[in-house]
């Protein structure tokens, strides 16, 4: 448990540094922590609405990661983060819970493995996109494909690309505040 | 979509990881420049200033005020951060505001009792009800520009210290112009001024701040 909770740190240094490969190991390790505590909470959700909150939580962190603060223990600042966007995304679907901090220590992570279930809100978002956002974060997320390869296909320099899929990013989570509201 | 996929575009995404701190001085210095600069054209800074700086109740109120300003800038740092709110100490806020309170008492009982009255209206209360709200505009804007960037889990309390600090701040500026050293004048009115400017922000913390 120690060692693992180490290995977080470490990884989101250098996530945070701009290590892409880094911050792909990171949210590997933390998802089935996450979809553990949020299915545990869920109280018959289903398992595709799960997985819906389970992406917002996803995009919080990472527009919210430079708030980690380098040295201190990542735990802490990953549960905060995850209790305050699970009851907002709860209440969103009319649902009231607690969710206190001990719970995430008890609760046990989910099965690791394949991704179980195809969630449908953030494809809905992504749709709202304008239209050459949605095709960045599509191209990159769903196709796996590079910048270089992005940018060719949409007539864009890599540069303008990654400024692109950041800025995309950003109104996928305005986007869904918005809804909420 | 598939969270494996949200992952693959989330992780290709290397901007922008600026930490909080740099945020905050980004926009927080020249706001507090501007503020400045529109002091110094507009009112002017205090003709006999390098003599006030010698005279202990004179600086207290820079070191008041700038406290609270320090403080509250503080204060905001430690709730961007989701976690904040357990790391977050304000009673140093509370001695600040408890110090004033005692120089308020002290300069009561030393001061003539004919006096008193004229001490407490003095003569700018006006211009520093006024100008104090208005120099912490931009300094209150940028603290609140910081935290919206960050993470807070109590926004109405980050709104607060955003508050706070930029007013506290904004006071210390204004007190470059103001010649009214008693206590007992800019204790009351510059904590009313910075008590007002807190309110607002606390209240506009609670809607703007959450995320």
């Amino acid at each position: 448990m120690e060692r693992q909770s180490d290995d977080w740190e470490q990884l989101l240094t250098a996530a945070n540094a701009g290590d892409s490969r880094a911050y792909t190991r990171f949210l590997h390790a933390v998802s089935p922590v996450l979809r553990g505590v949020i299915r545990a909470k869920s109280g018959g959700l289903g398992e595709a609405s799960c997985e819906d909150v389970m992406q917002e939580v996803l995009l919080a962190i990472h527009l919210k990661r430079h708030t980690w603060k380098a040295g201190s223990p990542v735990r802490p600042w990953l549960y905060a983060i995850t209790r305050y966007k699970v009851i907002d995304a709860f209440r969103a679907r009319g649902r009231r819970i607690d969710l206190p901090i001990e719970d995430f220590v008890d609760s046990l992570a989910a099965e690791p493995g394949p991704d179980p279930t195809e969630a449908a809100d953030m494809a809905k978002m992504i749709g709202m996109l304008e239209g050459r956002s949605a095709e960045i974060v599509r191209k990159i997320g769903m196709e796996g494909a590079s910048f270089a390869e992005t940018g060719k296909a949409l007539d864009m320099t890599e540069g303008a690309v990654r400024v692109a899929l950041h800025r995309a990013l950003k109104n996928l989570a305005a986007l869904r505040e918005r809804h909420v509201k | 979509m598939k969270t494996e996929d949200l992952i693959r575009a989330l992780a290709a995404d290397t901007q922008d990881t600026r930490p909080m701190m740099s945020r905050l001085l980004m926009g927080l210095v020249p706001a507090m420049l501007v503020s400045l600069a529109a002091l110094w054209v507009v009112l002017g800074f205090r003709a006999d200033l390098a003599e006030a700086l010698r005279m202990p109740d004179s600086v207290a109120r820079f070191v008041l005020t700038g406290a609270l300003g320090l403080l509250g800038a503080r204060l905001a740092l430690v709730l961007a951060r989701p976690e904040g709110r357990d790391a977050a100490r304000l009673w140093p806020l509370l001695a600040v505001v408890a110090a004033a309170v005692a120089l308020l008492g002290w300069a009561y009982v030393t001061t003539p009792a004919e006096g008193l009255q004229m001490a407490v209206v003095g003569k700018t209360r006006t211009t520093c009800l006024v100008t104090i709200p208005l120099l912490s505009v931009l300094p209150v804007s940028a603290i609140m520009w910081a935290l919206r960037q960050g993470a807070t889990t109590v926004p109405a309390l980050a709104g607060f210290v955003a508050g706070l600090g930029g007013s506290g701040l904004s006071a210390a500026i204004y007190a470059l112009h103001c010649t009214e050293d008693t206590p007992l004048f800019y204790v009351p009115w510059y904590g009313l001024a910075i008590l007002g400017v807190t309110l607002v922000s606390t209240v506009v913390g609670a809607r703007l701040l959450r995320w």
